[in-house]
């Protein structure tokens, strides 16, 4: 590798420092998620969708364009902003582990402040943990996992995997394309189902 | 005609806690259509096993509430038991690419119970309630196989608990 830090890799080492900081920030990671997800917005949609104060809404989103991780789309104001394609693939230094950095793993951290299972997730098995349960959880939504192989190959309860597979259920389905099997409501034979549940 | 109703773990991961919608949602469903959920012991035992470490689904409280109730232990000596419980075993393991002996038992348990509730005659039909989709897929392919196409229904548990609470 070469001991020269050129133009490239001076914005490629910036943009990994500032994912890195999205990670570590789940209103940040909120933030670009949002974005992700639902295209272009004005900071005062941010503001309104996310329930950010304003000044901190605005400093986020220059963080995130000093970043390169969000860019100006139309500088008539008010400017709207749309999220950059993130994939960053991270390999440990044995080379034995490896996971990629994607929109969904941000979406996923940045739900950590109002999700109490995904917190105590990344509290006990890291960011990577997380990464690696993501992973997992495409694979059963595709059925081609199950919760109790997963907690095979974690060494975690099967009641633990189970929970973080649901909870990063959701994620999944917004970020990638899946088919729904089984049954539902209508499938079960003579029973009543008009009724109230309050 | 009756029908047994057997629920796995991620059904009762779904429902939530029991101030939440989607298990009061489940429970009135239950009371309304006299349903009682039959759980396997194993699946009883991973739901409630680590009780400290891991948010603690309430299943103790949907038992008592006379909605949930653990199965009879497994009778292996009943032939359909073992073989359908064998089957899904190895319809999981071929999906995932997994070596069978590493496929947990309590997959293949959802299907034993219903095998068993076949053959004491005690229900005709059965349903089970699973967010894992290839234990589903592979309990409704093992029973077709059997014979017993037309008696067994997987419901994907999240399908199910969205449907009551929307």
């Amino acid at each position: 590798m070469s001991r020269t830090l050129n133009q490239a890799n001076g914005d490629l080492l910036r943009e990994f420092l500032s994912i890195a900081d999205l990670l570590e920030e789940p209103r940040l990671a909120q933030l670009y998620a949002y974005l992700a997800r639902d295209g272009e917005a004005t900071t005062q949609d941010l503001i309104e969708a996310l329930d950010l104060p304003q000044g901190t809404a605005y400093s986020y989103v220059d963080r995130l364009v000093d970043a390169g991780v969000i860019q100006v789309v139309s500088e008539t104001p008010p400017r709207r902003y749309a999220a950059r394609e993130i994939e960053l693939t991270v390999t440990t230094a044995d080379g034995e582990r490896e996971y990629t950095i994607t929109p969904a793993l941000i979406d996923a951290v940045g739900r950590r402040e109002t999700d109490a299972d995904i917190d105590t997730y990344i509290d006990r098995h890291g960011i990577a943990g997380l990464a690696t349960a993501l992973t997992y959880t495409v694979e059963r939504e595709r059925g081609e996992m199950s919760h109790r192989l997963m907690a095979r190959d974690l060494d975690i309860s099967p009641l633990a995997a189970e929970i973080i597979l649901q909870a990063l259920r959701p994620i999944v389905h917004e970020h990638f394309d899946i088919e729904t099997t089984g049954g539902s409501l209508a499938d079960i034979e003579g029973v009543d189902t008009d009724f109230d549940d309050a | 005609m009756s029908a047994i109703h057997i629920g796995d773990t991620g059904l009762f991961v779904a429902i939530g806690d029991t101030k939440n919608r989607r298990y009061h949602a489940v429970r009135t469903f239950a009371y309304r259509n006299d349903i009682g959920f039959v759980l396997p012991e194993r699946v009883y035992d991973e739901l409630t096993a680590n009780r400290s470490a891991d948010r603690t689904p309430p299943i103790d409280a949907a038992i008592d509430d006379g909605w949930v109730r653990v199965a009879d232990p497994l009778n292996y000596t009943i032939p359909l038991v073992s073989r359908v419980m064998d089957g899904v075993q190895r319809y999981i393991a071929n999906a995932d690419s997994r070596p069978e002996d590493e496929i947990e038992r309590a997959d293949a348990a959802l299907a034993g119970v219903a095998a068993q509730a076949f053959s004491e005659g005690t229900a005709n039909e059965a349903y089970v309630y699973t967010t894992d989709h290839d234990a589903g897929e592979g309990i409704e392919t093992i029973f077709a196989s059997e014979g017993y196409g037309d008696s067994i229904t997987y419901i994907n548990g999240f399908r199910f608990v969205n449907d009551l609470v929307d």
